[in-house]
């Protein structure tokens, strides 16, 4: 497959002061999972909409293949219903005048296809998604689940070259949005279409996609593979965004080529060391202040320093809570309190003191000001 | 003999008092008054469409009102004349209402917002200032257009004659055909959703078959709503066909009563007769009307908003001029033509030596007769509004916040009036007050006109009165219960201060309604009781047009700058379709 099916090139968009996205650059593969992730009001819907056409850039290019579907620059501007992208909207949009088996024709229709191959492709796009027999009910009268189905059924009838997924799962609950996040996945792995997905959920995200785009105020902070930015965020907002932090500061009493070592303000523990991997780009200089970083999940607890390899940080239980599955620790690390979860197999008991491992493979070093 | 039972039904009556805390009578009180106010002049009318003796004389019971009526052609041909204007105006005016609403709350036109307020004044602006402004233009020999039009090539010979059935669709539409039907669709446009026409978009459809395809349908209920109050409204048209069709003989069923009860001897079992006709009607409608207002639309509306339209591209410009020139139609021409009217020496005549005169308004503001109706405009107007106000929200928070008995039938009653025709009910408290000898001192004052007046107003009233109550949720009135407060006590230190914007609110549309409409108080007025409004048709009539601009200036000022005053201060005055 080609490099770049969908290409987004210094694209930018204003709203009035505002700068809803700025400058975002992006290749997307062929039959690539692609989700743009961030907070609401970080640009990432605007960018969506953007690429399907909903919303004309100020500047920047799109092309889709080799054609340019957008460019103020060249004044290019195909309109949406041109660009063959199937979208799934998070209202899902479907129209309350018409039955889920004209919902679904409605593209087809108006692509002039013939009575006969249309009733056919509606019928196989509603097998697709699991909805075979619900032709004829009107498309309102179905579940949150099965009208997202249907919205998604729409959206591929007509094999569209992209989909568009817009937070498709936000107005599901917990469960259902769990199971459709596993159906969505196989479902796109079964039709091999290219798909640019849009979430605040970092969940969704890491769970579907081939690559994560992180978006925050309409800059495109991060761009890799789900365990890629998820471990190695490049960013301070990557790194907080994407789940739970455990920070400590410190300053650097010693660096090599291959790794560093941080003395801890306020505690009484031998210096951290970092591997250089993980270390950064910044240029490190012993007797600077930094901050350590590490994934809290990545934390192993034990009752004996010996037990420990790497990194030990010894730390006293404050209190602990029974969730089930898993015990949630509150554990003092100096003066201040930290909240570690950690498997249900080693019951702890408050007062008592407990050393946390601390993987130097794991920990990721970052300047003091963030 | 029932000495045992005694102790029994004291007990019982106690407990009815214990519990109901005379809200029973409250009840029954309302629903006596209001049966009396509302239904009673119906049924009156229907008695006496079977008397052949007039009023105030002793009844004579037979058939003959109803065989004379029917012997005249002129009756049918009334009904039929109600039905073909009704029906035609709406095939003009409801597919440019969707048109113009569409564009308003969907597409990029420039000055959206704007162009809605000058929907919104067309709305609050009298039928008689538009139609006569535009009798002024449109006059086959005097009016402005045709006589400009003469000295013109190839169409000089050309003459749009408003006395004319095409000319009272004309005057119709520009009135409140078109600009009811925007104002009640253009919010409900607004609320869909805008992914709905997205995802249409890229589905592969045009603006133009998005348009067609999912906005339309989808807001077919709104539409045929907005239909069907216009229908139901059928026979109220009164004060268009009176200035435009009764000069040429035709009538409309309205002014066909208002003829019949006019003529010398009067008619009046005749009139009757026709009356009682549209009772039939009526009685099929009103529940169709009450479940059109009530019923829950298609949920077009989702949890975020987004106020997303369509780029129209090029078409924005011709698309925004087309508005423009609507608006220039509906607003300006008349207000225009009747400021015009008032200031020439004849209106039309550029070429007359001395073409512009305040002698008109110097007359007029020195006639007694203006004066006197001005007094009575602002005394019914003001007299409806604040007895209006007062006496809907108590009905209203009874429907609404309590649980009393017999609130069902006390909201029927409610949704009577509106599909009544105004001079339905004129004929019918005629009966009331000239029949009955207790009330008969009455006629001929200025109460008999406000009470009209406030007879034609119970149903918007206790409507707004009803959806605000609903609204402003049951806490703050509990909380004032469990505190001590009673009934008559939280209603007043309470409920009617937090109502107090939706009583002016409902003031300001009394107000209006009374300053502007003819129809209900055309049979109930006389010389001395005569209103602004009673006053302009008269000087129509009687050929005086410069001095009926005059009153008609005063009946605009007095209902467009109440309504544009209440509006600066936040007030939504004007109707809704949800």
């Amino acid at each position: 497959m080609s490099m770049g099916f969908l290409r987004i090139q210094n694209l930018t968009k204003r709203f009035g002061e505002v700068t809803a996205v700025d400058r975002v650059d992006l290749e997307i593969r062929a039959g690539e999972f692609f989700t743009l992730l961030g907070p609401s009001g970080c640009g990432k819907t605007t960018t969506l909409r953007m690429v399907g056409g909903l919303e004309k850039p100020d500047d920047g290019e799109i092309h889709m293949a080799e054609r340019c579907l957008v460019s103020p620059a060249k004044g290019v501007f195909v309109k949406p219903e041109r660009r063959d992208m199937g979208m799934v909207f998070q209202s899902y949009a479907l129209w309350p005048h018409m039955t889920v088996f004209e919902n679904v024709a409605y593209p087809l229709k108006l692509r002039r296809v013939r009575r006969a191959e249309m009733r056919e492709r509606t019928r196989a796009a509603l097998e697709l998604v699991g909805l075979g027999g619900f032709e004829e009910r009107p498309a309102t009268a179905l579940s949150g689940g099965q009208q997202q189905r249907v919205a998604l059924a729409r959206a591929l009838v007509f094999s569209p070259g992209v989909l568009l997924l817009d937070e498709p799962l936000s107005n599901l609950d917990a469960r259902l949005r769990e199971e459709m996040r596993r159906e969505l996945k196989a479902l796109q792995r079964r039709v091999k279409v290219t798909v640019l997905f849009v979430t605040h959920d970092q969940m969704e995200a890491l769970s579907m996609s081939d690559r994560v785009g992180i978006m925050n105020r309409g800059r495109l902070e991060q761009v890799g593979a789900p365990e890629d930015v998820y471990y190695q965020p490049a960013t301070a907002f990557a790194r907080d965004f994407l789940g739970k932090v455990f920070a400590l500061a410190g300053k650097i009493v010693e660096t090599n080529g291959e790794e560093c070592r941080v003395e801890l303000k306020d505690l009484a523990a031998p210096p951290m060391c970092v591997r250089a991997h993980r270390i950064g780009e910044s240029p490190w200089a012993t007797g600077k202040e930094v901050m350590v970083a590490i994934r809290p999940e990545q934390i192993s607890l034990a009752k004996s320093a010996g037990d420990c390899k790497g990194n030990v940080l010894p730390v006293t239980l404050q209190a602990s809570q029974f969730l089930g599955d898993r015990y949630e620790y509150t554990v003092a690390v100096g003066a201040e309190s930290r909240v570690l979860t950690a498997p249900a197999s080693q019951p702890l008991k408050p007062g008592q003191q407990i050393y946390l491992e601390l993987d130097p493979a794991a920990i990721t070093l970052w300047p003091t000001a963030q | 003999m029932a000495g045992p039972r005694i102790p029994a039904l004291g007990a019982r009556l106690r407990s009815w008092r214990g519990s109901l805390n005379g809200g029973v009578i409250l009840m029954a009180v309302l629903i006596g008054v209001m049966g009396f106010y509302v239904i009673y002049p119906l049924v009156l009318i229907l008695i006496n469409s079977f008397n052949t003796a007039t009023i105030a004389e002793p009844p004579v019971y037979g058939l003959q009102a109803w065989r004379d009526a029917f012997s005249e052609p002129g009756i049918w041909r009334s009904l039929w004349n109600s039905v073909r204007v009704g029906v035609t105006l709406q095939i003009v005016a409801l597919p440019l209402g969707i048109f113009i609403s569409w564009l308003l709350a969907r597409t990029n036109i420039f000055g959206a917002r704007v162009f809605e307020l000058f929907f919104w004044i067309s709305f609050i602006m009298p039928t008689i200032a538009t139609t006569f402004g535009w009798m002024l233009l449109l006059d086959p020999n005097t009016g402005l257009v045709n006589t400009s039009i003469r000295g013109l090539p190839l169409i000089g010979g050309l003459t749009f004659d408003i006395y004319s059935f095409w000319g009272i669709i004309w005057a119709h539409a520009v009135s409140n055909g078109i600009s009811t039907k925007v104002m009640l669709m253009t919010p409900a446009f607004r609320r869909m959703d805008s992914s709905l026409e997205e995802a249409s978009r890229m589905s592969g459809a045009s603006t133009w078959t998005t348009m067609w395809r999912i906005t339309v349908p989808m807001m077919t209920p709104v539409i045929i709503v907005t239909l069907l109050l216009s229908v139901i409204r059928i026979f109220s048209s009164f004060e268009t066909e009176l200035l435009l069709g009764v000069p040429w003989g035709f009538y409309v069923y309205s002014t066909k009563i208002v003829d019949l009860a006019r003529q010398e001897p009067p008619l009046v079992n005749q009139a009757a007769a026709l009356g009682s006709i549209i009772l039939v009607f009526l009685a099929a409608v009103i529940p169709l009307q009450r479940r059109l207002i009530t019923r829950r639309q298609f949920t077009t509306v989702t949890g975020h908003f987004k106020p997303r339209i369509v780029d129209l591209g090029a078409w924005r410009y011709p698309a925004t001029l087309f508005v423009a020139l609507v608006v220039f139609i509906l607003d300006f021409v008349p207000i225009l033509s009747v400021l015009g009217g008032s200031f020439m020496t004849r209106f039309g005549f550029f070429h007359l030596p001395k073409t512009w005169t305040i002698e008109y308004w110097k007359m007029a503001l020195g006639d007694p007769r203006l004066t006197n109706a001005l007094e009575n405009t602002i005394i019914v107007a003001v007299s409806a509004a604040l007895i209006g106000a007062v006496l809907f929200s108590l009905i209203g928070y009874v429907i609404v916040r309590t649980k009393l008995p017999g609130r069902s039938i006390l909201d029927s009653i409610c949704w009577l009036p509106s599909a009544i025709p105004g001079v339905l009910s004129g004929l019918g408290l005629l009966w009331l007050f000239l029949g009955t000898p207790i009330f008969r001192p009455f006629y001929g004052t200025i109460f008999l006109i406000i009470v009209a007046y406030i007879l034609g107003g119970i149903t918007l009233s206790t409507q707004i009165f009803k959806a605000n109550f609903i609204q402003l949720g049951n806490e703050l009135e509990e909380a004032s219960r469990m505190s001590g407060a009673g009934f008559w006590r939280t209603y007043w230190t309470v409920v009617l201060p937090l109502m107090a914007q939706t009583m002016v609110m409902v003031g300001v549309i009394k107000f209006m309604f009374a300053a502007q409409h003819a129809s209900s108080i055309i049979l109930l007025a006389t010389s001395e009781t005569r209103t602004l409004i009673l006053l302009a048709l008269d000087q129509v009539f009687s050929g005086h047009r410069e001095v009926a601009s005059i009153t008609v200036v005063f009946i605009m000022t007095l209902t467009l700058g109440v309504a544009l005053i209440a509006r600066s201060f936040g007030l939504k005055v004007g109707i809704r379709a949800e």
